[in-house]
Formats: C-alpha cells, sequence, structure tokens
C-alpha cells in the first residue's frame, strides 16, 4: 500500500539480499531460513532482530509495491517464500486460486489475542489462509484552515468551495466503493444500475479532483495542495504528525475497511517457521514494540493495555467501535472488475 | 571469413535480444487471443473479444488523446531542441563537452525522482509560487500542476535529450564550406538556414522526433505523478489492465495495438520525409 516507498526499498533491499547470500554462504550458515514477502516499512526492524536471535533463524526480506505484482511472483511459481502479506481481496482470490496454505492452528495458539471481529473477515471466515496484520479505514482527511465545519458526509466532497482541492485515491475499487457507499449502495456491488448510478456521481465530482494519488497523497495533504479527501486512517496519522491542521473524520454513511494479512503460500519449504513468526508477532509485548513503530492499528486485543499514551489517544490508530462497525471490506467482483476499469477509464478520459 | 567472426562477436547481443525481446513480444501476442478468468487469472481459452473490446469508441477516443499529447511533445521538442542543439555545435569543442554532459545529466537520476522534483517546484506551496508571491506579482498561488500543460511540460522535458543528441551530431557532421557557399552567392543568414543547414539535418530531426514520439506514445508515469492521474492515455490504461484490473488479455491486446499503431505511423513519416527529400533531389 506504499507503492513508491517501497520500490525504493525494492532496489535497495535487493542490493542488500545478494550481500546477505554472501556473507551465509561463506559463514557456513546451518541456521534455518525465512523468507518474507511483504510491503516496504512493515516491520519494526528490532523485531525482526530479536526473533533471529531468539530462535537462532535468519529472516530474508523482500518487498512488493502492489497485490497484483505480488500475485503474479506467487503464480509463477517456486518463488521461495514462506510468508506473504496479501490485502482482504486478494487473499479470497488467492484461496480461490488454491495459491495458500492452511495454517496450523497449534502452532499459532497467540492468535486467540486478535479482536474477534478480525477472527471472521467476509475474505477469510475462521481465519483459515490468513490472520490480520494491519488494518485501517478509507475516511475523510481535511484541512482545517480550509475546511471551516467538519465534515460529516461523503457528500462534502462535491461541495462547490473546494474546486481543484479535493484528493482521492488512485484506485478504481477504491473510489468506485466510495461512491457507491455515497449513494447507499455495498462498496462492492456487481449491479449494473448501482454501478451506473456511482459513476454519474463520480463525473460530477471530477472539477474538484485536483488528483488521484496513493503514493503520495500523504505528501499532497502535508504541503496543503489538497484541502480534502479519502485517505486511509494509517495515512491519516501520518499526515497529522506532520501538519497539525490536519484532522481525519469517518463519513455517517460508513466507509470501506481494509487489512493486510499474514499468509502462507503453497509449497512454502519453511512453513512451521513461518507460523512460529506469525505466533511471535501476536505476542502481546512484540507487537506493542512492531506496531508502536510501523504506526498502523493493532488488531492484537491483549496488547491494548500495554500500548503507551499517545498511541492509545491517536483517533487513527484506535478508530471508534462506531465507525468500525459502519465499515465494510472489498470483496473479490469477479468478472465485474473489468466494469470498474472501463467506468474508472471513462471517468479519468473525461467523456 | 571475417563476416563470420563479425557474427560472433554479434552474438551475445542476438541472443540478449531474442531472449529479451522477442520471447516477450511473443508472449504478449500469445496472451492477446487467451481469456481472463472470474479472478483475473489466464484461462487457455482461445478468443478475439480482447481486440474486439478495443473498438468501443471509448479506447478509440484514448488512442487519439494519445497520440496528440505525443505530436505536441514532439514538436515542442523539436522547437525547444533544436536551437540549443545548433547553440552547442556553435560552441569551441571544450564548451561543447561541458553542454553536452549537462543535457545528459539528469539522465543519471532516476526518472521518478526527477518528476517529482518538478512537483516541488511547480506546486501552490513549490518554488516558483513561493518566489513569485515573495516578489509581490501575485497574491494567490498559481495552478501549475494537475492539469494537461504541466503534463506536456513534464514529457518535453523529460524527452529533450533524444531530440537534443541526434540533432547536434548531424550538425557536427555538417558540410560548413555548403554554409559559406551560401553566404558568398548573397543569401541572408535565414534564407542558409533554411536552405542549406535544416535539409542537411534533417535526419537528424527524424530520428529525434522517431525516439521522442515513440517514448511519449507509452509514457505513463508523467501523466500521473505531474497530470495528477487525471487523464487516461493509452499507457496508463495498459498499466491499469495489469495493476488494478488483473486483466493481462486485454492489457496485451491493447499494446499490440499500439505498436501496430505507432509502427505505420512511423511508416508514414518516413514515407513523408523520403518524399521530400526525394523532390529536392531532383529539383
Amino acid at each position: 500500500m506504499k507503492r513508491f516507498k517501497s520500490l525504493m526499498v525494492g532496489v535497495l533491499s535487493a542490493a542488500l539480499a545478494f550481500t546477505a547470500v554472501g556473507c551465509s554462504s561463506s559463514s557456513g550458515g546451518d541456521a534455518q531460513v525465512l523468507n518474507i514477502y511483504s510491503w516496504a516499512d512493515n516491520f519494526d526492524p528490532d523485531v525482526i532482530a530479536d526473533f533471529e536471535q531468539k530462535f537462532n533463524v535468519k529472516v530474508n526480506y523482500d518487498v512488493y509495491g502492489s497485490n497484483e505484482e505480488m500475485l503474479a511472483k506467487i503464480q509463477a511459481g517456486a518463488s521461495g517464500y514462506d510468508l506473504i502479506q496479501p490485502s482482504d481481496y486478494m487473499v479470497a482470490t488467492m484461496i480461490e486460486l488454491g495459491l495458500l496454505e492452511e495454517i496450523n492452528k497449534e502452532n499459532v495458539p497467540n492468535l486467540k489475542n486478535i479482536v474477534s471481529t478480525f477472527q471472521t473477515p467476509p475474505f477469510d471466515p475462521g481465519n483459515k489462509y490468513s490472520i490480520v496484520y494491519t488494518w485501517g479505514i478509507t475516511g475523510i482527511a481535511y484541512n482545517k484552515n480550509y475546511v471551516k465545519e467538519q465534515p460529516t458526509s461523503w457528500n462534502d466532497l462535491w461541495k462547490d468551495e473546494y474546486k481543484g482541492r479535493v484528493i482521492l485515491l488512485n484506485d478504481p475499487r477504491e473510489v468506485m466503493g466510495m461512491a457507491l457507499i455515497k449513494n447507499g449502495f455495498s462498496n462492492s456491488s456487481t449491479n449494473k444500475t448501482e454501478l451506473e448510478t456511482a459513476f454519474a456521481d463520480m463525473k460530477t465530482l471530477m472539477p474538484n479532483v485536483i488528483a488521484f494519488d496513493t503514493d503520495n497523497i500523504k505528501q499532497k495533504m502535508i504541503a496543503e495542495e489538497a484541502w480534502i479527501g479519502s485517505v486511509w486512517s494509517g495515512d491519516a496519522a501520518y499526515i497529522q504528525a506532520e501538519n497539525a491542521n490536519v484532522d481525519y473524520v469517518i463519513p455517517k454513511e460508513g466507509a470501506t475497511i481494509w487489512a493486510d494479512t499474514m499468509a502462507i503460500p503453497k509449497g512454502a519449504k519453511n512453513k512451521e517457521l513461518a507460523e512460529k513468526f506469525i505466533n511471535y508477532l501476536m505476542d502481546p509485548e512484540v507487537s506493542v514494540k512492531n506496531y508502536e513503530s510501523i504506526g498502523y492499528s493493532n488488531p492484537n486485543e491483549q496488547a491494548y493495555p500495554l500500548h503507551s499514551e499517545e498511541y492509545r489517544s491517536n483517533k487513527m490508530i484506535f478508530l471508534d467501535p462506531a465507525d468500525i462497525a459502519r465499515a465494510e471490506w472489498l470483496v473479490d467482483v469477479g468478472e465485474t472488475l473489468q466494469e470498474y476499469d472501463r467506468y474508472w477509464t471513462e471517468m479519468k478520459s473525461g467523456r | 571469413m571475417k563476416t563470420k567472426r563479425i557474427k560472433l562477436l554479434a552474438l551475445p547481443t542476438l541472443v540478449w535480444m531474442g531472449a529479451l525481446f522477442v520471447l516477450p513480444m511473443i508472449l504478449m501476442l500469445v496472451l492477446s487471443f487467451l481469456t481472463r478468468g472470474t479472478y483475473g487469472q489466464v484461462v487457455y481459452q482461445f478468443t478475439i473479444d480482447n481486440y474486439i473490446r478495443i473498438f468501443d469508441p471509448l479506447y478509440g477516443l484514448i488512442f487519439w488523446d494519445t497520440l496528440v499529447v505525443a505530436v505536441l511533445t514532439t514538436v515542442f521538442s523539436i522547437l525547444c531542441g533544436y536551437p540549443l542543439a545548433y547553440y552547442i555545435s556553435r560552441l569551441d569543442k571544450s564548451k561543447q563537452q561541458i553542454w553536452l554532459l549537462l543535457v545528459m545529466i539528469p539522465f543519471w537520476i532516476n526518472f521518478l525522482v526527477r518528476s517529482y522534483a518538478w512537483v516541488i517546484i511547480l506546486r501552490s506551496q513549490g518554488v516558483v509560487n513561493t518566489l513569485l508571491q515573495w516578489l509581490g506579482i501575485i497574491d494567490e498561488p498559481l495552478t501549475l500542476l494537475y492539469n494537461s500543460g504541466s503534463v506536456l511540460v513534464g514529457m518535453v522535458y523529460t524527452l529533450l535529450p533524444f531530440m537534443v543528441l541526434p540533432i547536434y551530431v548531424s550538425l557536427e557532421q555538417m558540410d560548413h564550406r555548403k554554409l559559406e557557399a551560401a553566404y558568398d552567392l548573397g543569401a541572408t543568414p535565414l534564407k542558409a538556414f533554411w536552405h542549406v543547414t535544416l535539409p542537411m539535418t534533417k535526419p537528424g530531426v527524424v530520428t529525434g522526433s522517431i525516439l521522442v514520439f515513440v517514448s511519449s506514445i507509452g509514457m505513463f508515469v508523467v501523466p500521473d505523478v505531474m497530470g495528477g492521474a487525471k487523464s487516461a492515455l493509452i499507457g496508463n490504461v495498459i498499466q491499469n489492465q495489469f495493476l488494478s484490473a488483473r486483466d493481462w488479455p486485454f492489457g496485451s491486446a491493447l499494446s499490440i495495438v499500439l505498436m501496430l499503431l505507432s509502427m505505420l505511423l512511423i511508416l508514414l513519416y518516413f514515407k513523408a520525409t523520403q518524399a521530400g527529400e526525394a523532390k529536392e533531389g531532383s529539383a
């Protein structure tokens, strides 16, 4: 979900991986190796180092910039990875395509620490193949200097006074999902009339849009180029830390909730080690250290009392349960994805 | 014997091109006739639907928009690149090297990073707006980014070296005695340029134009970064097929059509410029 940064980090870590391989072969290295394929900056480096020391193993960490990039590599087979972190809808797709190993629950007793709602997500009820790792909600971030009244509804983005100042995620599912929710439909609708309504509505929003951006949306809000827009809760927390004028709200109509998960690709060589690592990350104390470092919402209920006051009082990280209740997961829409893409293209072509 | 040895020298390149250029191309062609599965996987079932889908007027309009941008980029690159190449070719040899180095240095910096540098220069709290406001020339920041103008600026900036270098080379190779002859026969500098320099450097302009045109027709980073991802050029549509719509067959079909279209246009361009040359030759 951090594509640009991860690209850069990807190049660097690829270079590092080469040197790492060189090192391990010279030292003989009979330690077990855990190969992780994930988003950039998704772990506290200290937490990984602790794990390596405690269990006398080595961790390799490669990064990808999009779910589709990861999918392509796993689908090609023999990727050599033991742990991957697909997002919600991608978990469902990978289950359908038979690309994930079932997680052996006996090896991950700490699963009980995870908030109960995340133990039954619609994309993988019962956590058979995946466990929620980071999560957030796409709400409205706004700059109080320009947006005088606190927004309450997605309708507020359509106000004339925000002409050329609204920023949206550069993602067809997120944007169409927002317009669907605004019109009272499901964010994963496959109904043609509903999609048509949402699309017609989106067209009227275009004059207000300054840009579509996912990788660099934070910079555009911090530099006050954009005044208001759809932003992930974790990104909103980052923006507010850099620009105190920015606040965040989850609209009354509801919003899209998303998660990146921990999963094991089919044919992983070190499945048990991957399960050991998953279990380790769900240890309350480890998770406190980990999540305060990466700045994302922790799904670990047992860890809540252990978190710092600063982390707990951040409403973009500790989201209101009432808001979570209104949020809806994106689910795979199958063949209708082509329709979404066509609407997306037509919207951007300005015709 | 000699040609055999030369062939041997070229072998690594041929193998390289075969593996990294021809094979993916064949793969793409095959993919474009396959079907997208419900979950975005490729299903090995022959179809021509991907090509039929391209006849949707929407994609026609996007091809047209892309062509307009590519042609404008090429024209502006000539207008900016020719004078620069001309100026450099007129300098001392040592100064020429410095200038050529300056033209090429940006290539050493990642292209994405350079695009973001433009964002920092042009955004509402950016270098240009801050300076103009400080000087009291404007009260409100100007909107310099996220429109078709800024996309064009970014494209011309990125591709300009591809235009400058070939033109510089043909200016360098020009026989200056012909220019002197023109002056001796009483031509004004403008006339001499129009009738001698320009025709003699045409190969450079043609090469530069093709390089710029081909690069700009598939461009998707600049419209995303400097245009705020608000316009749909064909490069963006293709990118989306691979990164969000998970429709590799349709993305491949679009790529094939784009490739055929640019090949056709280059062929026409070659024909047109060669026809001009033939006419000049006979005159």
